[in-house]
């Protein structure tokens, strides 16, 4: 997903401007980042080596998973770090986009009333901090929600872990052993 | 012959007849008319090639192997999920097997608004027939309906909104149920399974993994394209490609098509167009298990509100819309929801006991395909105007079927959480709010339009012929060449326009009674 930038001629930042309410945030963003590596306790890497994100990316991600996910058998760390496979995978823009998503998400909770960086809060916290940012008037803000929601979701229920939450049972074809019809291709090569 | 890019070291330079820019509803149909005509043809997809046993029906596999962007793509402002196949058999390989012909009073508006005197039944028919000869195409018989495709249709009759049994492309179809990642059996009439085998059959080299870059173009005619063959898994070039060709077709879909014209060719009508017919998805709790993973996804279509309606003021009416009936893999429906935390939770733990509607909205304003400062393809869309309003209409009859077909609640999901339970809900609560930009997942995935067709150069890419109008021996016969919304899934549309320009390019090179 690719939630930022907008039209021939104007890149990410200018779009940001453009936004109400993303001329707070791209601030934010701009100003925060030196000075609040303190906000950063958990910002390992859990042991994993990162491909596209940075210790700090990835810290905003798994305490997103930390706080959209309480209750469902699957690993913060394990949801980050999918996140982290598939945007090297993935590429531009979406890589780029997302990696801006989650610094704003980090800096802009002045934004929310709160005065300590996104993964300072509590998860409960950070819940209410993002159900802001769902209903914001402010179209950014809910793109950027849906954008961290739908990465965190998606890679927290393709799991043979969670799946069963949903009685989901799958058609896996090695349990079903149903004929494949055959296909006369030709040559491969 | 199938050559897999991915196994190739070293450059390639071919020569032929016709080189073809993608192999789905388009190209595969255009390819196989010519190849089975003593043309020869090279295809070049930049997807991979997958057959029935790399299916696994896992989301995670099928999004990352063959969905353009590996899923992840959507217009620039996140509002809209953009779903397509980047594969041998194109988006074929992943679709519904929805196959409806294109409806008059489309084909009516594209002779009159642009010029398209072609478009008739009376050229178009004998393409469809021999199309849905070729890939099995019948209405869906009762064994294919699952149990939401019977819900839906029980409330459609319970409301007199009006709904048929949808023609889908699938022989001999053991309604496993699962489809979107692949039809792991061979019985979805996708391309990668009728029409390449026959090409590569009769002579045509179909490349897979093969980025084309560049259309090589001297004095104003096409000569043929050039790219790179890459490594399927790290997308890393493996060597460079080169097809020289007298006749260049491009049909790499509406997205693939535009960007390879615009970085290419200096026409303002690239990508100015852009239709994705935007799909909201409605969720019904039934309160009981509901059996919506076996047959198909969309064996029933509610079509009673596919033309628009106006008052005598002018004013909007309703309509504008079809729905289909759907179904989404735990992944991609926890994407859908708006919730979070337990309350996302909570709803998940219902999956099984959901019926669901997408809608296929027939929207008047497009949106655009463009390269950002950085020469990255985006895309842009926004619902506006009456697109707004049938947007609203939609979700309110959805809601309206779905209540009156037993289920309990239903769901908009949206992020202010809005659930209805009766009339009185469905008119207090559905409003303009649930449709503004990213107030709840939405998704496109009949992307057409960005290089039209039609006789005005100014207004359309190609002429009627399908050829473009600033470059002599380049086509467009694709998603992209189709001049609005159809209002319908636009596979059938595209593989009758791709004929019916193969069968044109046939005659007029000479080679008519070949």
């Amino acid at each position: 997903m690719n939630p930022l930038s907008s039209h021939p001629g104007m890149n990410r930042r200018s779009f940001l401007r453009t936004t109400a309410g993303g001329t707070a945030a791209i601030a934010v963003a701009s100003l925060l980042p030196a000075g609040c590596s303190r906000d950063y306790p958990a910002a390992g890497t859990d042991g994993y080596t990162l491909l596209a994100l940075t210790p700090k990316e990835y810290a905003v991600m798994r305490a997103t998973a930390e706080a959209l996910l309480a209750d469902v058998p699957v690993e913060p760390a394990l949801v980050a770090q999918r996140v982290d496979t598939e945007l090297a995978a993935v590429g531009e823009p979406v890589r780029t986009d997302m990696k801006t998503v989650l610094r704003i998400m980090q800096h802009a909770t002045p934004l929310g009333g709160h005065l300590r960086a996104y993964t300072a809060l509590e998860p409960a916290d950070r819940l209410r901090y993002l159900e802001g940012w769902a209903r914001s008037r402010f179209g950014l803000r809910r793109a950027a929600f849906q954008a961290l929601k739908g990465f965190t979701h998606f890679f927290a229920y393709y799991d043979d872990r969670t799946r069963p939450i949903t009685g989901f049972i799958g058609p896996w074809p090695e349990l079903l052993d149903l004929p494949v019809k055959s296909v006369d291709y030709g040559e491969i090569a | 012959m199938i050559i897999q890019g991915t196994n190739r070291q070293g450059d390639v330079h071919e020569t032929c007849d016709v080189v073809i820019v993608g192999t789905g509803s388009g190209g595969g149909t255009l390819g196989v008319y010519l190849a089975e005509r003593g043309w020869d043809v090279v295809m070049l997809d930049r997807g991979g090639f997958f057959r029935a046993e790399d299916f696994t029906q896992r989301e995670e596999d099928g999004m990352a192997d063959f969905n353009g962007r590996r899923g992840l793509d959507s217009t620039a402002d996140n509002a809209y999920f953009l779903n397509y196949a980047e594969a041998i058999g194109g988006c074929t390989v992943h679709y519904w097997g929805d196959s409806f012909r294109t409806p008059s009073d489309r084909l009516q508006r594209w002779r009159e608004q642009h010029g398209l005197d072609w478009m008739h039944e009376r050229e178009l028919d004998a393409h469809f027939t021999q199309i849905e000869r070729e890939l099995g195409i019948h209405i869906a018989g009762e064994e294919l309906f699952n149990e939401n495709n019977r819900l839906v249709r029980a409330g459609c009759e319970a409301t007199g909104i009006a709904g048929h049994a949808v023609p889908t492309a699938r022989i001999d179809c053991i309604a496993c149920g699962w489809t979107q990642f692949g039809c792991a059996y061979n019985r979805k009439s996708s391309q990668h399974i009728t029409t390449i085998p026959r090409v590569s059959k009769v002579g045509g080299r179909i490349y897979s993994d093969a980025r084309v870059d560049g259309i090589t173009i001297e004095n104003g005619r096409a000569r043929g394209v050039s790219g790179v063959l890459v490594d399927r898994a790290t997308k890393a070039a493996r060597g460079r490609l080169r097809v020289d060709a007298q006749f260049v077709v491009l049909a790499g879909g509406a997205l693939g098509t535009a960007e390879l014209l615009l970085r290419n060719v200096d026409d303002p009508t690239v990508g100015r167009r852009f239709y994705m017919n935007p799909h909201y998805f409605v969720w019904a709790d039934f309160g009981r298990r509901i059996d919506n993973n076996t047959g198909i996804p969309t064996a029933y279509a509610v079509d009673g509100k596919r033309i628009v309606e106006y008052d005598a003021n002018g004013e909007y009416a309703g309509g504008g819309y079809i729905m289909l009936t759907n179904h989404q893999s735990p992944g991609i429906f926890a994407t859908m929801l708006s919730e979070i935390g337990p309350k996302h939770a909570e709803r998940m733990r219902k999956y099984h006991q959901l019926g669901s509607v997408m809608s296929v909205i027939d929207e008047e304003h497009p949106g655009r395909v463009f390269l950002d400062d950085n020469g990255i393809r985006r895309t842009s869309f926004e619902l506006k105007g009456v697109d707004r309003l049938k947007a609203v209409d939609y979700l309110k009859n959805a809601s309206r079927i779905f209540l009156a077909a037993g289920a309990q609640e239903v769901w908009i999901p949206d992020v202010y959480g809005t659930i209805v339970r009766n009339e009185h809900d469905i008119e207090t609560k559905i409003g303009l709010r649930s449709v503004r930009p990213n107030a709840q997942f939405a998704a496109g995935s009949h992307l057409i339009g960005t290089a039209p067709l039609g006789t005005d150069p100014s207004d359309s890419f190609a002429g009627s012929t399908g050829e473009a109008h600033r470059v002599a021996n380049l086509y467009v016969a694709d998603g992209a060449a189709v001049p609005t919304s159809i209002s319908v899934d636009p596979s059938l549309t595209i593989m009758g326009v791709a004929r019916w320009i193969a069968a044109g390019l046939h005659e007029r090179a000479g080679r008519a009674g070949s």
